[in-house]
């Protein structure tokens, strides 16, 4: 017997909820294929109609979908095997065809077969291929994003998840108590699977009992968390919004930091700076003592120490919050400051000085090592020449 | 073949060709003459011959076998105590050949050593005091425990007087075929501070641009070393643009590849150079000074510099 999230799976588009704009992106996809982006991305939270959307838009446009899913795409050999019905078989009585590639997060990122295998089918693909993801923006879906349209398929409302409740409940003769009806719509964060799941448990224990709903932990992506830190009104309940968000502290740190000056300005700006300071200061000296209990304040000060630094109020607009790009430029110099540093041993080796004061002193002797003369006393290699003359 | 770096190219090699230092010099002759030299410790500014009469002495001591007979460590740049002790076991082992019957280890900038590692020091002195002798350099004698001063002939090296670097400057400028008149000798040595080692490098910096040398010329290269963009950072923080004060920053240790620390430091330099309250020179002191101690102990750089930079702004918006 299926349960009622698979019995009620609705099959044509008008009995999909909120989502027209995903559903007339994912339309005109299909429709132009291949002229556009060569795959298409649904990006959503669980439960929102990811892919109940791909089927019913396949059934309207009268195309079969076929279903790979990430373990598929270990490797070469195992995804030809599975894909060869699909490239060789002439489609019966030319019906198109879909490939689908339901959760693509689950991708494995350790092993780079996965990402990379998917990346050469969307180039040969003759077929549009759809991916669904909870969140495109993890770091090992980077090079897949380059090559897909990104669609975001948005939370449903209680209101919306309600509506649908009853219309199941007439479906099934039941009735429910209204409140248990209005508890589960709203604690179901947005997530339509699990108030239709949460409904057919309430729907045993009969019309006289209040359901109570058990609040699931939802992973939201880090840009809702981060328009709940910065725009929102400062709430305790900020404390554990990092828990949701599927990503190391560290990392979240990076996109707080890079998107602290596209929100707050002025006063804000400099509060909200000095939060994220003192958080790294925390940051600091759990790696120095190793006590982890400092991880805390850390999380205090990055969470609502930043929603804070606005004072106790909403910031209303829109706000275009971006990817973290100090990483990759640190990392760049890294690599310049490791030249600069061979360079000095190789001087301080010669000239009875210390390295480190070469390194202090480099103004000073930066132009003395123009001279190829020098250069060559030191041995240094092609590299280390080109760091010399450029900077 | 001679070395075409100046510093080295220069470096006296007897105590003849020394400059300046004569009292010192007449007592470390004495003591290299007898062919025995007690444990030394050179206290004194950059730039005022340390390490060239270390050199010197090994020379004296060892002549032609210098080298086999000889180690130089530089206590701030080997990573940690035990480094140090580990080269020194190597090199002590075997006994020195010829008629000195100890080898020579110099160790440069011995107060960048804490006062534990000074210790452990200390007991790899005495563990080898028949077969080494240790010649030590640093700054402040003040930052050496007593246990190694007491086991020391202490030597202190004062600053060199403008005469002593002009006669330097003076002698390489004839070798070398250049141009200089008494204005940029004078801006030389003002623009080195007195350090010896770095006049002779801006020296020679100056004679890769020409071989006339003037004071502008002088003035023109040495505001080039001057770290100049922390003040463009400040500036702008002061005037509000965090924004901007923000990418100076960020550049300055990308593309400058400067360390938090270097930045730090300049910046607590050019709080004297702005025009603001004296009051807020002291509280952006104090901010300057948590942000120093903040990056020593481990926090990210960047970001401690972006609240401080912060700080400024905050400053500047209170003017």
């Amino acid at each position: 017997m299926k349960n009622w999230s698979e019995l009620y799976r609705p099959e044509k588009i008008e009995d999909i909820v909120e989502q027209d704009e995903a559903v007339e992106k994912l339309k005109d996809y299909i429709d132009k294929f291949p002229s556009k982006k060569k795959a298409i991305i649904l990006n959503g939270p669980p439960g929102v109609g990811k892919t109940t959307l791909v089927h019913a838009v396949a059934n309207e446009m009268d195309s079969e979908i076929f279903e790979l899913n990430a373990s598929d795409l270990r490797n070469k050999s195992s995804m030809n095997e599975k894909l060869k019905p699909v490239l060789e078989q002439k489609p019966l009585f030319e019906k198109n065809k879909i490939i689908l590639i339901d959760e693509v997060d689950g991708i494995s990122g350790t092993d780079r077969g996965g990402v990379g295998e998917l990346i050469s089918l969307i180039d040969e693909s003759k077929y549009p291929i759809v991916c669904t993801a909870n969140d495109s923006w993890s770091q090992k879906l980077s090079p897949l994003r380059k090559k897909c349209e990104i669609v975001e398929l948005k939370e449903i409302s209680p209101s919306g998840i309600k509506k649908i409740l009853i219309k199941i409940l007439e479906k099934e003769k039941i009735k429910l108590n209204p409140s248990s009806i209005n508890k589960i719509s709203i604690k179901a964060n947005g997530d339509l699977r699990s108030a239709i799941n949460d409904l057919e448990a309430a729907s045993k224990l009969g019309e006289d009992v209040v359901f109570e709903v058990d609040e699931r932990n939802k992973k939201t992506d880090i840009f809702k968390t981060l328009r709940h830190i910065f725009q929102d009104k400062v709430d305790a309940e900020m404390l554990s919004s990092f828990d949701k968000v599927d990503m190391p502290l560290d990392e979240i740190t990076l996109w707080i930091e890079e998107n602290i000056p596209k929100v707050y300005s002025g006063k804000e700006l400099v509060n909200a700076c000095k939060r994220l300071c003192d958080a790294d200061l925390f940051k600091g000296r759990i790696y120095k003592q190793q006590y982890w209990r400092f991880l805390v304040y850390e999380n205090i000060f990055s969470s609502y120490g930043i929603s804070e630094a606005k004072g106790e109020k909403e910031k209303k607009g829109f706000y275009k919050y971006t990817k973290p790009g100090r990483i990759l430029k640190i990392w760049l110099s890294n690599q310049k400051y490791a030249k600069k540093k061979s360079i000095a041993i190789k001087y301080s080796q010669k000239t009875h000085v210390g390295y480190k004061r070469i390194m202090r002193e480099w103004n000073e002797i930066r132009n003395i090592l123009k001279n190829p003369a020098i250069q060559k006393q030191l041995k240094l290699d092609a590299d280390e020449i080109g760091y010399v003359m450029k900077y | 073949m001679a070395s075409e770096i100046w510093t080295e190219k220069y470096r006296p090699k007897n105590f003849e060709e020394v400059v300046g230092q004569e009292g010192i010099i007449k007592r470390i002759k004495s003591l290299t003459n007898s062919l025995n030299i007690p444990h030394l410790l050179f206290a004194g500014p950059a730039g005022t011959g340390k390490s060239t009469l270390a050199l010197i002495v090994v020379k004296e001591l060892f002549g032609e076998n210098w080298k086999e007979n000889y180690l130089e460590l530089n206590a701030s740049d080997e990573r940690g105590i035990n480094i140090v002790r580990e080269k020194v076991k190597d090199f002590a082992r075997t006994k020195s050949l010829g008629k000195v019957p100890f080898k020579v280890i110099f160790l440069d900038e011995a107060d960048a050593l804490t006062p534990e590692a000074q210790q452990a020091l200390r007991r790899t002195m005495e563990n080898y005091a028949t077969t080494c002798r240790f010649v030590m350099s640093c700054n402040y004698s003040s930052k050496i425990i007593d246990p190694i001063q007491s086991r020391c002939a202490i030597f202190r090296f004062r600053l060199l007087e403008k005469k002593d670097v002009k006669k330097v400057i003076e002698r390489i400028s004839e070798k070398e075929k250049l141009e200089i008149d008494d204005d940029a000798i004078e801006s030389v040595y003002e623009g080195s501070e007195g350090d010896c080692r770095r006049s002779v490098n801006l020296l020679q910096s100056l004679a890769a641009i020409s071989p006339k040398i003037n004071q502008e010329l002088v003035k023109t290269i040495i505001s080039d070393f001057k770290p100049k963009e922390v003040r463009v950072v400040l500036d702008y923080a002061l005037s509000g643009d965090f924004e901007n004060a923000k990418g100076k920053l960020l550049d300055l240790m990308l593309k400058e590849s400067l360390s938090g620390q270097d930045i730090v430091k300049s910046i607590q330099k050019e709080i004297w150079n702005l025009t603001i309250e004296p009051e807020l020179k002291v509280k952006l002191t104090e901010k300057t000074g948590e942000v120093e101690f903040r990056i020593v102990e481990g926090s990210d750089p960047f970001v401690q510099l972006q609240a401080l930079v912060a700080s400024f702004v905050l400053a500047g918006l209170g003017k």
